[in-house]
């Protein structure tokens, strides 16, 4: 697991002076909390034997150093091994975009990415814990052991280890019998969560349904099964904790009262030695807290080790592509011949031979049910899909020749343009960084946005998630085209814009981004002919075929099947 | 320190009772302890024999022992209260979630639901658990302690009883100086933890702009700022555990360093001091494991407060006297009237009377009320007053068992559950006979899809199953219709307005024909739908500013003509 393990072993590297002191405090800590105890037990024997007080000066000087070191340490510990963590966390998330930025094949067999994406953000807290939870008590605990080992060895050597073999329980056997038991356990209640979650969110998003039924009872069957199963889970997990706990509680209370009878033994011999009794007796108390922490955190690995191994998974996957070229300074055609793709061998041809030419300025539209090959046609247009056969070009280049300078050829406007949590013009202006005030206010005028955004509060600074007002959808659509705009590439794809809008707000849109567009090159998926007229081509895109293909006013002249969808459209039938 | 409404969760006073009997039988142990290692070690001092060390290191082990054990009981105890209580609560929160209808899911919000009845709950039993065990440890072991400590030693079990609300007072000040510092940052805060997952959806779209290489170094800086933040606050924070340990910590050294000194002038003897010192951090120890857990019960407090409220709104009654719809129906809606809590938009005084068998259209621009009406019609929301009369019975609302037996309901992404096609046609009628579905399927239009699967009506969709275009997910909607007979009012809530337009054109060829003999409810704004409706209700900002037969209202209304001109682009009109 470790071995191919690169999210968290460059990042025990890095700010080690960090950890290390992260480490050291949490360490000292425990030595503090120990020595307090040890240094009174000493201080109120060797009181009881009524010396002079110049004699119980140094105890009385070093049981309240202890008594102030321990919470110090323990805060310091606390705010440096969380500055560490926050530090490591940056790194995990720049390498996480990173990676994701580069790993073609991830968006391409995930296609709904907005749960998996949050699951992945997830993973890094996750990781978080494993270092917090896990890994920091651990070491924390073994570096003890080895200060108790040690210091009883001073003392007798063969105590010390029968002392190491009782920490050692603590330290191993016990969290290792845990993991052991509730391995597949937790991986069951993880997956059981899951279906929770699913199962409770179908149930009420089909509640209008349910409620027509008057079932009530398989309507509750229904969404708390696998929370029941959940919860009947974790009751086992807790029961099994217990009995753990108490074992490991039971085994840590030997040691002190190991260490009651060897120190009775070993300096029952004078008064002077006999003193250092109560000190040994007590010291192990402060210290259980330290070693039940590490069962705990140990027992949440197979969480950890599920985020490791998503994070591992992922790989950077640079596609083969061609040595790029500059972008040219214009596009006279795009030009697709006897373009062919399938995902792999085995998979069914989505793409059959499609040849098309889109010339400077030209608007196409392109038609056809949903999961036949539209939005396939444009990955390929865009090169983000190589084709199996065939090539798309421009002006007798390929496509791919042009992936490092594509923004400068391409803007893409889809369903559902992603608008970031920042300011109206800081989201406009992601299309050009360059790009003035005076800039951003005219592409805002021409999408017709201009008046509502100097409307509101901070106008063009307000933030786009402001509570209390909300972009509609056709108005984060002008959002988006006002940034296409900035971009300013001569050819731009619509991927069905309108999907979801009502035919008012459809009929504004189509009209505002054709008179804005009307110099680009423009390839429309569109779902049905609202708008179509404006355009010089129709295509209609059946199981990777074109099947229909001609000027709308041809189209409508000759084909009797376009006939009859456009009245159905124009709601004349 | 007790939450008052947690004394009104059933039971909950006998357990306490018990676990309070279980605490202080922990705390007489914890004393026994704490005793038995004293005496030992006076016993060792004293340069005694070995074997008289024997019963005392006996009688710590067996205390140990069974304070270990009494801790297993009380957690084992505890959790068996709370488990049932919180998923008697979870039942209670989802069968009101059931009797409040889908609007008031889509008023809290579907994600905040599921999250309120699955992390909400085992939040709220967590929060149970720490009460009946944290708090009444803390409300009884340091008590019994100090109490004995007193009787050995005066001056130990006051310094300790003085500590008591000093350490409460420090908590609460930096416990709230910290609070007002989180919350002055709250913004900011929210917003840079959201900003990692929006750079992660929205990278597509940095790599469309071509900066998505450079924002990398974004997503670190952001990152930074979040960190700094977040120790600025994590350093007050902090404080209050600090000054729980530093007072805790401080005493028993300044109480062992007291001690030392009367010791020294022979005015203790060597038994009390022990005894003091021993027992001194498990004085301590229930308070500072409360502290470390405040978190987790603010957690559960809030989300039991937010369950409590969900579960105190009121519920649609169905009225005594259930309407007869045994014959053809007539529904009568006069100056109807509704009104969202907290927006302005709704419904106002529409009136409007229809009968089974016909086909009714619902038409208006979006936020003029179509999918208000459709729903106050279905039950899922009541309106104000007493405006619906259903064959000849008035009635308050809709959310009538006779009423919805007989409607099924198709919006635009039908519910589908995981599961096979043929469970999902039988949604409303499990019993319904193999021959029965396969009917209601071809009806509907399935066959020719439903050959393509190997497995047929077998064929499992949603969640790890195989995916279905919206087509077919309205198809399926339709043959489960068809197959519960009874179900003979249909409401639409535009079912086609997302499809391409060959599929509604396919789609529609097979609804038309379904439709006859029913009374049909469908809103929509795709025009062609309206040449095959009987009647037509048009919307506008809540009200009804035309109906009729389609033909009529093209011919005479104003509002109808205006409205189909705007949908077919006729009219050019700002989005």
């Amino acid at each position: 697991m470790f071995k191919h393990d690169h999210w968290v072993k460059p990042d025990l590297k890095r700010y080690r002076w960090l950890l290390f002191w992260s480490l050291t405090l949490g360490i000292l800590t425990f030595v503090c909390a120990g020595a307090l105890m040890f240094t009174s037990g000493y201080l109120i024997d060797f009181s009881a034997r009524q010396p002079l007080f110049a004699a119980i000066y140094v105890p009385v000087v070093l049981t309240r150093a202890f008594g102030i070191g321990r919470p110090v340490f323990q805060y310091l510990e606390r705010l440096t091994s969380h500055n560490w963590v926050l530090r490591v966390t940056s790194h995990m998330r720049r390498k996480l975009y990173q990676v994701l930025e580069t790993d073609a094949a991830f968006w391409q067999e995930h296609r709904r990415t907005g749960d998996l994406l949050s699951l992945l953000a997830d993973d890094i807290g996750h990781i978080q814990n494993l270092y917090l939870r896990a890994i920091f008590p651990t070491v924390v605990a073994g570096g003890l052991s080895l200060l108790i080992t040690v210091g009883l060895g001073i003392f007798d050597w063969g105590f010390a280890l029968w002392i190491l073999l009782l920490l050692l329980v603590q330290l191993i056997l016990i969290p290792w019998w845990g993991l052991l038991v509730e391995k597949k356990r937790k991986q069951r209640q993880k997956a059981l969560t899951q279906q929770a979650y699913g199962d409770l969110t179908d149930a009420t998003l089909g509640l209008s349904d349910w409620t027509i039924t008057h079932h009530e009872q398989a309507f509750l069957q229904q969404a708390t099964q696998a929370a029941t199963a959940l919860a009947a889970s974790t009751h086992t997990s807790r029961k099994f904790q217990w009995l753990r706990d108490f074992c490991g509680d039971l085994a840590f209370g030997l040691i002190p009262a190991a260490l009651l009878w060897w120190s009775a033994a070993r300096f029952g011999g004078g008064q002077m030695a006999a003193n250092w009794i109560g000190s040994f007796a007590l010291v192990m108390f402060p210290l259980a807290m330290a070693f039940s922490n590490v069962a705990q955190g140990v027992g949440e690995w197979p969480t950890y080790q599920g985020a490791l191994q998503h994070l591992n998974d992922l790989t950077p996957s640079e596609r083969p592509l061609p040595a790029q070229l500059a972008a040219p300074t214009q596009v006279q055609a795009l030009t697709l011949s006897d373009v062919h793709f399938r995902y792999n061998d085995a998979a069914p041809e989505l793409i059959s031979g499609v040849d098309l030419t889109m010339k400077r300025g030209e608007k196409i539209a392109l038609l056809g049910p949903s999961g036949m090959g539209k939005t396939t046609l444009l990955q390929l247009v865009l090169g983000d899909l190589t084709a199996t056969s065939g090539q798309v070009l421009l002006d007798g280049q390929s496509v791919l020749q042009y992936q490092s300078v594509r923004p400068q050829l391409f803007a893409v406007l889809d369903q559902s343009p992603f608008l970031f949590n920042t300011s109206v013009a800081n989201n406009v202006r992601l299309g050009n960084e360059t790009a003035s005030d005076d800039e951003v206010w005219a592409a805002l005028k021409a999408v017709q946005l201009d008046q509502l955004v100097a409307s509101l509060p901070q106008g063009a600074d307000t933030p786009v998630e402001e509570a209390g007002f909300a972009f509609s959808g056709g108005q984060r659509q002008r959002l988006a085209l006002a940034r296409i705009l900035l971009q300013d590439a001569p050819i731009v794809l619509l991927d069905e814009p309108t999907v979801g809008l009502d035919p008012i707000t459809e009929q504004a849109l189509v009209a505002t981004m054709f008179a804005v567009l009307k110099d680009k090159t423009v390839l429309w998926v569109t779902h049905h002919l609202q708008g179509v007229d404006r355009c010089d081509q129709v295509l209609f895109l059946e199981a990777g075929h074109l099947t229909l293909q001609g000027r709308p006013q041809d189209l409508l002249a000759t084909s009797a099947r376009y006939r009859h969808l456009y009245a159905l459209d124009a709601g004349e039938i | 320190m007790i939450d008052k409404r947690l004394l009104q969760l059933p039971g909950i006073r006998k357990i306490m009772l018990m676990l309070a009997a279980l605490t202080l039988g922990q705390a007489f142990v914890i004393l026994g302890q704490g005793h038995f290692l004293a005496a030992g070690i006076v016993h060792a001092w004293h340069l005694l024999p070995m074997a008289g060390l024997v019963p005392y290191i006996l009688g710590f082990g067996l205390a140990y022992a069974g304070r270990q054990a009494i801790t297993w009981g009380r957690s084992a105890l505890a959790e068996h209260y709370a488990r049932r209580a919180a998923s008697a609560l979870q039942t209670r929160l989802l069968a009101q979630v059931y009797a409040l209808g889908p609007q008031a899911v889509a008023q809290e919000g579907t994600g905040n639901l599921v999250t309120m009845a699955l992390d909400g709950v085992s939040e709220t039993q967590n929060y149970i658990e720490l009460i009946l065990n944290k708090v009444l440890s803390m409300m009884i072991i340091p008590w019994v302690l100090v109490g004995y400590i007193f009787m050995q030693q005066h001056l130990a079990g006051i310094a300790l009883l003085i500590m008591f609300p000093v350490i409460i007072l420090f908590m609460v000040i930096l416990g709230m100086a910290a609070r007002d510092e989180s919350e002055r940052q709250y913004a900011g805060f929210q917003r840079m933890s959201n900003h990692f997952i929006d750079s992660l959806r929205g990278l597509k779209t940095l790599q469309l702009m071509g900066i998505s290489k450079q924002y990398a170094q974004n997503v670190y800086t952001v990152s930074e700022d979040y960190r700094k933040q977040t120790m600025k606050v994590l350093r007050i924070a902090m404080l209050s555990s600090f000054a729980m340990d530093f007072f805790a910590t401080l005493s028993i050294a300044v109480i062992a360093v007291f001690m030392g000194i009367d010791l020294l002038n022979g005015k203790l003897s060597l038994y009390p001091a022990l005894v003091a010192l021993i027992l001194a951090p498990e004085y301590f120890m229930p308070i500072r494991e409360f502290g470390s857990d405040y978190h987790a019960t603010l957690n559960g407090k809030n989300a039991l407060t937010a369950i409590w409220q969900l579960l105190a709104l009121p519920v649609p009654q169905p009225a005594t006297h259930q309407p007869e719809l045994a014959g053809p129906l007539t529904l009568t809606a006069s100056d109807l009237t509704f009104q969202y809590p907290d927006r302005a938009d709704g419904i106002k005084q529409a009136s409007f009377t229809l009968h089974e068998g016909q086909k009714v259209a619902i038409i208006g621009a979006s936020g003029s009320g179509k999918s208000t009406l459709l729903n106050l019609i279905g039950g899922f929301l009541q309106p104000e007053g007493e405006s619906f009369t259903l064959n000849g019975t008035r009635l308050a609302h809709l959310a009538q068992p006779a009423w919805q037996e007989h409607l099924s309901y198709i919006p635009q992404n039908p519910y589908l559950f995981a599961n096979t096609i043929a469970a999902n046609i039988r949604f409303y009628q499990p019993e319904a006979s193999a021959a029965a579905v396969r009917q209601a399927a071809s009806e509907a239009g399935l066959s020719d899809w439903l050959g393509t699967l190997p497995e047929g009506l077998a064929t499992r969709i949603g969640e790890g199953g195989r995916g279905v275009s919206g087509g077919q997910a309205q198809r399926i909607a339709l043959a489960r219709t068809l197959l519960a007979k009874e179900r003979r009012i249909w409401l639409f809530d535009e079912p086609t307005a997302h499809l391409d337009i060959e599929t509604e054109s396919e789609l529609k060829a097979t609804m038309l024909p379904l439709f006859e003999g029913r009374l049909v409810i469908f809103a929509t704004h795709r025009l062609h739908w309206l040449n095959q409706m009987d009647w037509v209700i048009v919307l506008a900002q809540g009200q009804i500013v035309a109906q009729g037969a389609p033909a009529e209202l093209a011919a005479h209304s104003a509002a109808y003509q205006a409205l189909v001109a705007q949908m077919k682009g006729e009219a050019h009109v700002q989005a």
